[in-house]
């Protein structure tokens, strides 16, 4: 599981992220929503490690993240970036078998039980048949299931995903979603993934955690979350939620301003 | 994969090809008599110990016989001393006297020098000047051969010591040359001694830039000729050896001579007639422009004294009818 | 065949080594050579062969295998195709160092030689640490950053050099030649002082193909999947630097190989580091004796400084592999 306490991040004099605490379980599915600029990247970046964070602490089972070693927090996050362009000569094989590094030696030799799970992982993700294809001939959907499959070869408990159908046909977003709630349902990972669209995060997540002005205004289940209230003050948008004709979930419809 | 094996051994193969042709093989060149030098007869053979500008210690059993000259000073040096027929290799820029370009070149341009052809010429010394670098010195000394590093002289009288040096090397006498050297000299001075007025004289290293040609400052021959010579150089009151001199200063300081120390690569009295704000030098105006052969005042051999006749000609020519 | 790229290019360094060793003014056919070097040949051939050409070989070589390998190294930290060992300054550092000590009159002793080439190597390690101190930002070093410093203290660098060249003419023509490249000092005390810093210096890159493979996908996927980022291009750019400084000391600024032969080989062989960074020091090797066999034949008994040659020949050999490479988006 992921425990964020706290959390608070600066760029330069400026605090783009206020006390933010989160909890999330393995085997569910956090998304965390919220207008752009609210600090749902902040966010995901400051908890893999890659910026600095002011105050705050990130744990997982009693292991305090910033105790760690790139290395050794590479075993228990793994992150899915945002739309990032890739080094276009590299195959996708070799792109996914890097996410083995945190298991390799400093050469970088993978052994066969590697190998394996990178085949798996692409297999997953139903990328098996471009795993000779180079990078940078990939389209955005590839691109993003061939990042997936990396970070799904890193093995870890936590899976940390950064807006990952901001690109994606509408298939592609679903079979995405659909593998990631299989993930932690399944699998029993942690998962925490940003998300632009609301209803889809209704749809595919366990829980839901909404970030305005670096926040957490709310967090629960989605009922809990997308109220008009919170949603209007969030988007400075008049909704209507109401109740998905064919599920429980909740669904919104924006309406046009006055 | 095969066509990289191809080219591969196409390339090779053509470097191979033109390799030995592009390589002439040394001759040597039988120097019987040299027409402007004394001829000196030999001294009987006796072991030699020196201390050269590098202070190396460098012992011969006897006169050298086959010398290769690094530098255009140490040929023409080795022909005014009448060792010209001792002398098996010089380098690229060694074209004083005639006979020299006759000799196999060994290289020199940009320092760079070509070892192998040096050592295939079986030299017994090896007579480096200040324009060799100390590590070239090392490289040759590395190798085997013996080598002796001639520093430049400040003076004519410390010219005179290195024609010395080089004769004991080479074992011939050159008191003679000397001597008349010396007379020559003492003729000029004599004559300058009586001089009341000195010309202003701009001397023109090169003027690519003509609004500051480059001119020969304080520490230099060029300087020091000039003024035995009985004028007053114009670039002596700068900082630099080799400074460059701003057109205003020429004009301001108007010399009344210019010499053209660049007249080797193509300056004419004429094109500097013609350069914007040159009109009103006196030189400019009394068509005192005069071409001269730089080699006479930078290499520091015996034809600086040459180089001193010519200039003190130019400047006082009322003296030397 | 998983090896043939090094079985390849190993070939290329073997037949450029022979001919290094058969050309000059006398021509060594390799049954002359393998007698010389067996002993039995005769005593011009040896001279010529243990006393000129194998220190001369030997030095040019390692400065090409030096000169690829951080080449390769930097275009992979830097993630810039058009970097070269020198991108940061250390060419002009070195070469301000090198005209300092030149305006010396050093005594004509071991110590004394050696002034020039070890000012050359300490100018250029303080360079990289200058540069590198002007570009961290708290723990990081912003590759952008790197660059920018590096082309001011080069421009500083530069601009000095050419002062101090100016004030003392006499020396100009032994700094050019310096700095126009060319292996200055034969002999084998050269190669002994060079090699310990060659050694390490390649020694680390090679074996650091896997990090720089993370690198090339940024500094956040790198970190992400387990990389400590900061130590790794620290790593990188002392190795690299380490290794440019010794090509650097006795050979002076040799451009074009370390930018090209990457290239070449990343065009061949592909981009996984830890095949191009050991292949790059094989074909830098190769590159430079072809080079500098070039430099001693073409105007022969003249002989062209290295430095010219690589960047005569190497130009117009970079436009034809850019003309195969263009439609293959290879970088």
């Amino acid at each position: 599981m992921l425990k964020i306490e706290s959390l608070s991040v600066n760029y330069g004099s400026r605090r783009v992220l206020h006390d933010a605490s989160l909890d999330v379980q393995s085997g569910e599915v956090l998304a965390l929503i919220g207008p752009n600029g609210a600090g749902k990247s902040t966010l995901i970046r400051a908890v893999s490690g890659v910026i600095p964070m002011q105050s705050g602490h990130v744990r997982t089972n009693g292991d305090d993240f910033n105790a760690l070693s790139p290395m050794q927090r590479a075993r228990y996050i793994a992150t899915v970036p945002q739309a990032v362009s890739l080094p276009p000569a590299y195959t996708v094989w070799e792109t996914v078998l890097l996410g083995r590094t945190p298991y390799l030696n400093f050469l970088g030799q993978p052994s066969q039980k590697d190998e394996d799970l990178a085949r798996r992982a692409l297999d997953r993700v139903s990328a098996l048949t471009l795993a000779e294809r180079r990078v940078g001939e990939l389209s955005g959907g590839e691109g993003q299931r061939v990042l997936l499959a990396r970070a799904l070869c890193q093995s870890t408990p936590i899976l940390l995903l950064d807006e990952p159908t901001a690109h994606l046909d509408l298939q592609y977003q679903v079979s995405l979603l659909e593998l990631v709630r299989e993930l932690a349902h399944h699998d029993g990972l942690a998962v925490l993934i940003a998300l632009h669209d609301l209803n889809l995060a209704a749809k595919y997540a366990d829980r839901i955690a909404l970030l305005v002005g670096g926040e957490i205004k709310a967090s629960g289940k989605p009922e809990q979350v997308l109220r008009p209230d919170l949603i209007e003050a969030a988007y400075c948008l008049p909704v209507r939620v109401i109740k998905h004709p064919f599920s429980d979930i909740p669904l919104v419809l924006p309406e046009s301003r006055k | 994969m095969l066509r990289k094996i191809f080219i591969l051994t196409l390339f090779a193969a053509l470097l191979v090809g033109c390799a030995p042709a592009s390589i002439s093989t040394p001759t040597t060149v039988p120097v019987s008599t040299v027409a402007s030098t004394i001829e000196v007869p030999t001294v009987a053979p006796t072991p030699i110990t020196l201390t050269d500008g590098l202070g190396r210690q460098v012992k011969l059993d006897a006169p050298a016989q086959r010398v290769v000259s690094l530098a255009p000073s140490n040929t023409e040096i080795l022909f005014a001393i009448g060792a010209g027929g001792q002398v098996v290799g010089r380098d690229e820029f060694s074209d004083f006297p005639e006979q020299a370009k006759g000799l196999a070149s060994v290289g020199g341009s940009m320092g760079q020098y070509s070892t192998e052809s040096i050592v295939a010429l079986k030299p017994d010394l090896v007579l480096a000047a200040e324009i060799n670098t100390p590590e070239l010195v090392k490289q040759l000394e590395d190798l085997g051969l013996k080598v002796y590093y001639l520093k430049n002289p400040k003076t004519i009288e410390e010219m005179y010591g290195n024609l010395e040096i080089v004769g004991q090397l080479t074992g011939h006498d050159v008191t003679d040359l000397v001597s008349s050297l010396k007379a020559r000299v003492a003729a000029v001075d004599e004559k300058i001694a009586t001089v009341t007025e000195k010309p202003a004289v701009f001397y023109e290293i090169d003027a690519t830039d003509a609004s500051k040609p480059y001119t020969y400052g304080p520490n230099t021959f060029g300087d020091l000729l000039i003024t035995r010579a009985g004028g007053t150089n114009i670039g002596g009151s700068l900082k630099d050896p080799y400074p460059q001199i701003s057109l205003e200063q020429i004009v301001t300081s108007n010399p009344s001579i210019i010499i053209l120390g660049d007249s080797l690569y193509g300056a004419t009295p004429d094109a500097v007639k013609a350069r914007a704000g040159w009109a009103s030098i006196e030189a400019v105006k009394n068509g005192n422009i005069f071409p001269f052969d730089d080699n006479l005042v930078s290499r520091p051999g015996p034809r600086l004294v040459d180089g001193l006749e010519q200039l003190a000609k130019l400047f006082h020519p009322e003296l030397f009818k | 065949m998983k090896f043939r790229s090094y079985l390849f290019s190993l070939l290329a360094l073997v037949l450029a080594l022979t001919l290094s060793l058969a050309i000059g003014s006398v021509f060594l056919s390799p049954l002359e050579l393998w007698a010389a070097l067996t002993g039995h040949g005769t005593q011009t051939s040896a001279a010529i062969l243990w006393s000129i050409r194998l220190p001369r070989t030997a030095l040019i070589a390692l400065t090409g295998m030096a000169l690829s390998g951080s080449g390769a190294a930097y275009q992979g930290l830097f993630r810039n195709p058009l970097a070269d060992p020198f991108l940061i300054g250390v060419a002009s550092g070195a070469g301000l160092g090198a005209v300092i000590a030149m305006s010396v009159k050093w005594p004509y002793t071991f110590w004394g030689l050696m002034a020039i080439p070890m000012s050359a190597f300490v100018a250029a390690l303080l360079t990289v640490l200058i540069v590198y101190s002007l570009a961290r930002v708290g723990k990081t070093v912003p590759t952008t950053n790197l660059i920018l410093a590096g082309v001011a203290f080069s421009s500083f660098a530069t601009s000095l050099t050419s002062f101090l060249m100016l004030r003392s003419t006499g020396e100009v023509r032994r700094a050019l030649g310096w700095l126009l490249g060319g292996a200055s000092q034969s002999g084998w005390t050269a190669i002994l002082a060079i090699a310990p810093y060659l050694f390490i210096g390649l020694g680390i890159l090679i074996f650091s193909g896997h990090a720089m493979n993370l690198l090339q996908f940024g500094d956040d996927q790198a970190q992400q999947l387990g990389l400590n980022v900061t130590r790794a291009k620290t790593i990188l750019l002392i190795a690299s630097s380490l290794a440019t400084a010794a090509a650097v000391a006795f050979s002076g600024i040799i451009g074009f190989v370390g930018l090209i032969v990457p290239h070449i080989m990343r065009l061949w062989w592909g981009a996984d580091y830890r095949r191009l960074i050991p292949l790059s020091i094989i074909s830098g090797a190769t590159a430079l004796l072809i080079s500098d066999i070039i430099a001693r034949v073409v105007l022969a008994p003249q002989e062209i400084p290295v430095g010219i040659v690589t960047a005569l020949a190497g130009a117009p050999f970079f436009l034809w592999v850019l003309r195969r490479a263009k439609n293959q988006g290879y970088w």
